[in-house]
């Protein structure tokens, strides 16, 4: 009897962490690059807080670059990408998937995207990481888990 | 009559177009591109091809993505014990999928048992039977490259091992016939096709690339390729296939180091250098025999001149640095271990390669 409430609330306590894990709103996947990333990685990125710093560097970089801050300018709202992007990225480096943009293919179908502008964006990811003093290898686990969405965001 | 005239003259404004569209800043603005990530294109390697320094890869040579053309020109210094060589060349890449590639490469000897065979014969009026140069021969060859990307991605598709995968080959032509016809090569000119698979494990900051190339070169056809009997007879000059791998650790966006290997044939192995009837004799060591006795005090006879003259071939190691300080230049240096090259024994030393991209 006390084994069987046991179970009971362990089953009870599973489902409800399988709810939180997979709300309803989230409109993109985590991605599966081969090797995995490290496992540490969210952790070495600084956490929470870090991954916010990080895509604040990020945005910083990119509203500098001639080549694609204009689109950002015209098409998305730097404050609202900063805080989308900080759910991707917790996401992908392994956190829960708290996303709750569009996906990925959804939210770049009209832009036009090209590979040297996303390209662009990379460079601005690495550059980030230098200036948030993340390793280039810690910063990579980033770029192996962001890289299969290429296909989604560069359409042109 | 007047009608053909003026369509003449329409042809030469139509080429006149053409050209300074060419040249002319606008149309170039739309083509050419740099968007590609820090060194993804490969550096400039001794065949010309986009790659690691003697291994070429399945990336397109320079900083261009799919949407236009970039490419470069490279400079190569290598210092062996008993050779120096120079590649100079340049490199284009067409939209990230297909490149033209050409290299100029010259290869000095320092060899006393060759420059005092080259005396000999220059002595005996020999001289332009052998090729050689008692001051020091010289090999020279140009190397046309191509190379056309198939299917896969190095660098996006993290999350597939499917590899980026190419074909390419090389019009090889030695200009220095006599000289390679000495080394017993059955050809001063072929060609070699090479297939190329690379792929960038983010997980492990780490590029790995595996080819493989279908030839018959000696020495990447530098001293020829197959070979022949003293005598240019029996000759041989089948192609086979050989592996080559390459591997390059990331330290930083521009800055990588890693290795290669590349597997080389065999086909002048205990061929000895053919001078004709200068060593033909078995034992006496030819027409050399007293010569050689007169002009070296009788140190060496003219049999272990000719013993010192076998040939030998290895496989090609090298470990490498590569560095971009931005994406118009990029420095790699290199120590090789190239082991026997022709006559000579252990011959290991330092690359020094500049790119410059556009």
């Amino acid at each position: 009897m006390k084994a069987f409430t046991r179970n009971l609330m362990l089953g009870a306590a599973l489902s409800m962490s399988a709810l939180v894990a997979t709300p309803s709103f989230a409109a993109e996947e985590k991605t599966q690059p081969i090797l995995g990333i490290t496992s540490s990685a969210l952790e070495e990125f600084g956490g929470r807080e870090g991954v916010r710093a990080w895509v604040e560097s990020l945005f910083y970089y990119i509203m500098l670059d001639n080549r694609i801050a204009p689109i950002f300018r015209e098409f998305g709202n730097v404050e609202r990408q900063t805080f989308l992007n900080t759910q991707l990225e917790i996401m992908v480096l392994g956190g829960p998937n708290e996303y709750q943009g569009a996906s990925m293919s959804a939210a770049h179908a009209d832009l036009g995207i090209t590979m040297a502008q996303f390209n662009a964006v990379v460079e601005a990811a690495y550059n980030a990481c230098e200036r948030n003093v993340i390793k280039y290898h810690t910063c990579n686990q980033l770029i192996n888990a962001l890289a299969p969405f290429t296909a989604d965001i560069v359409t042109r | 009559m007047k009608g053909s005239k003026g369509s003449g003259t329409r042809w030469i404004k139509g080429l006149a177009f053409v050209a300074l569209s060419m040249v002319s800043s606008h149309s170039w603005a739309g083509l050419y591109d740099d968007g590609k990530v820090f060194l993804t294109g490969g550096v400039f390697t001794v065949d010309g091809a986009g790659g690691g320094g003697a291994v070429p890869w399945a990336t397109i040579t320079g900083y261009e993505t799919r949407d236009g053309i970039n490419g470069g020109v490279g400079f190569t210094y290598v210092q062996l014990p008993n050779y120096s060589l120079n590649f100079l060349g340049g490199s284009i890449g067409f939209f990230d999928r297909f490149e033209l590639s050409y290299v100029n490469t010259k290869l000095s000897t320092n060899l006393g048992n060759v420059d005092t065979v080259a005396l000999v014969a220059s002595v005996l009026n020999l001289d332009n039977n052998l090729g050689l140069d008692p001051n020091g021969s010289n090999l020279h060859m140009e190397t046309y490259g191509a190379k056309l990307r198939l299917f896969g991605d190095a660098v996006y598709t993290s999350d597939s091992y499917l590899p980026q995968t190419a074909i390419g080959a090389f019009y090889k032509v030695n200009s220095t016939k006599e000289f390679v016809k000495t080394l017993s090569a059955a050809e001063d000119k072929d060609w070699e096709a090479y297939m190329a698979f690379t792929k960038v494990f983010f997980r492990y900051s780490t590029l790995v690339n595996l080819t493989v190339r279908y030839t018959s070169a000696n020495q990447i056809g530098l001293t020829g390729f197959g070979s022949c009997d003293n005598g240019h007879r029996n000759c041989n000059n089948d192609k086979e296939f050989r592996v080559e791998f390459s591997t390059a650790y990331l330290l930083q966006k521009n800055f990588a180091i890693g290795g290669e290997y590349q597997q080389h044939g065999n086909q002048q192995k205990n061929k000895p250098v053919d001078t004709g009837d200068l060593l033909a004799g078995d034992g006496n060591g030819g027409l050399l025999n007293p010569i050689v006795g007169g002009l070296v005090g009788g140190v060496i006879g003219a049999t272990n001149l000719r013993d010192s003259l076998v040939q030998n071939e290895s496989d090609w190691y090298d470990v490498f640095a590569a560095y971009a300080p931005s994406k118009n230049y990029s420095i790699t240096i290199a120590y090789l271990f190239l082991g026997d090259i022709a006559v000579a024994r252990e011959q290991n030393g330092l690359y020094l390669s500049l790119h410059a991209t556009f």
